[in-house]
């Protein structure tokens, strides 16, 4: 017979998360039987813990990263900025855009913490997904983060495991950092406004308005 | 004017490399490290002018690096540029005697107005 603490789901409680991500939705799932933390866009979530990290996913994309030594793991949430600038596709040239440099930051974010945990540069492991051309407008918001992520990645030497990016869905994706599995279901197309505005209003603040320098 | 740009994301290092030539400050020799140590070795044979540094890096921070520099008493012009920017860091990056902090994102034209005093 199971003890009281052995038939006790894992509560957040027991497994708190680190400081800088308090703010995090996380809670306990029956379906998955695992804690799931909930990452909304503009969002990066690591962790040590035996956990699942989840999100929605429409023309954004998500880097999930782990170390395959040490099973630390993370997921972001992003898009660039709707600016209108050049996005990936001016990553090499001189007129380098904001986007590019806002896109920039939002991974070094989850890399950084990893680092900070202990895991190298060369265990990491990348899965991208995401960046579906969600609406009919002639812009492919889309197509323009998964192109990101990927140049990203490409110019920072770290091969790509596993992808799912473009194509006309929203998604939704759960994912393993101890074992590195990922599982996206696509949605019904008639999910994607709704996926797309909820990512336009709470996404990363323009690049104008980030940043700031400071003279000592 | 040599300046050496310390990063551990090489795809960093190319975006500054690049926001400083849209900053306007062109025909500069840029020098590129991945790491502290390395910037530090590279620095022992052959002093840049200015340091532009990343702040969280393998092997060697940029405030390691900052240090090593003063404890080698080897005096040049040094700043941050950095995802992370808390008031501790500031108090030690100062106390260490760095010129700015930049944070990322950062644009040409915060480029231009910091770094403009110390790029002749």
């Amino acid at each position: 017979m199971l003890s009281d603490v052995a038939r006790r789901s894992p509560a957040p409680a027991d497994m708190p998360p680190l400081p800088q991500f308090a703010h995090i939705k996380r809670a306990w799932d029956d379906a998955q039987q695992s804690v799931v933390a909930r990452l909304l866009p503009g969002e990066y979530y690591v962790t040590r813990h035996p956990e699942l990290l989840y999100t929605v996913l429409g023309s954004c994309v998500s880097a999930c990263v782990r170390d395959t030594r040490l099973g630390i793991g993370g997921m972001n949430h992003f898009m660039l900025p709707l600016d209108g600038s050049g996005g990936a596709s001016s990553w090499a040239s001189v007129d380098l855009s904001a986007a590019t440099r806002y896109g920039n930051v939002a991974m070094e974010y989850l890399i950084n913490d990893l680092m900070k945990l202990g895991c190298q540069r060369a265990n990491l492991e990348f899965k991208v997904v995401g960046g579906g051309k969600v609406l009919n407008m002639e812009m492919d918001v889309g197509g323009r983060n998964a192109a990101f992520v990927r140049e990203y990645l490409r110019t920072e030497g770290f091969p790509i495991a596993a992808a799912d990016l473009g194509d006309r869905f929203a998604r939704k994706l759960f994912y393993d950092p101890r074992s590195g599995k990922v599982r996206v279901k696509r949605l019904n197309p008639t999910a994607n406004l709704a996926v797309f505005e909820r990512e336009r209003q709470v996404s990363l603040p323009a690049p104008q308005a980030a940043g700031s320098v400071e003279l000592f | 004017m040599k300046i050496m740009i310390v990063d551990d994301s090489s795809a960093m290092r190319m975006i500054v490399k690049k926001t400083l030539r849209l900053a306007g400050f062109e025909g500069h020799d840029v020098v590129e490290a991945e790491d502290g140590a390395k910037a530090l070795a590279a620095i022992k044979a052959a002093a840049p002018d200015l340091v532009l540094s990343d702040w969280n890096m393998p092997n060697m921070t940029g405030l390691e690096l900052l240090e090593s520099l003063g404890k080698e008493g080897i005096k040049l012009k040094f700043g941050f540029v950095t995802t992370e920017a808390t008031p501790d860091m500031r108090e030690r990056a100062t106390s260490a005697g760095a010129r700015f902090l930049i944070s990322k994102p950062f644009t040409p034209e915060s480029f231009k107005e910091i770094l403009g005093p110390h790029i002749g």
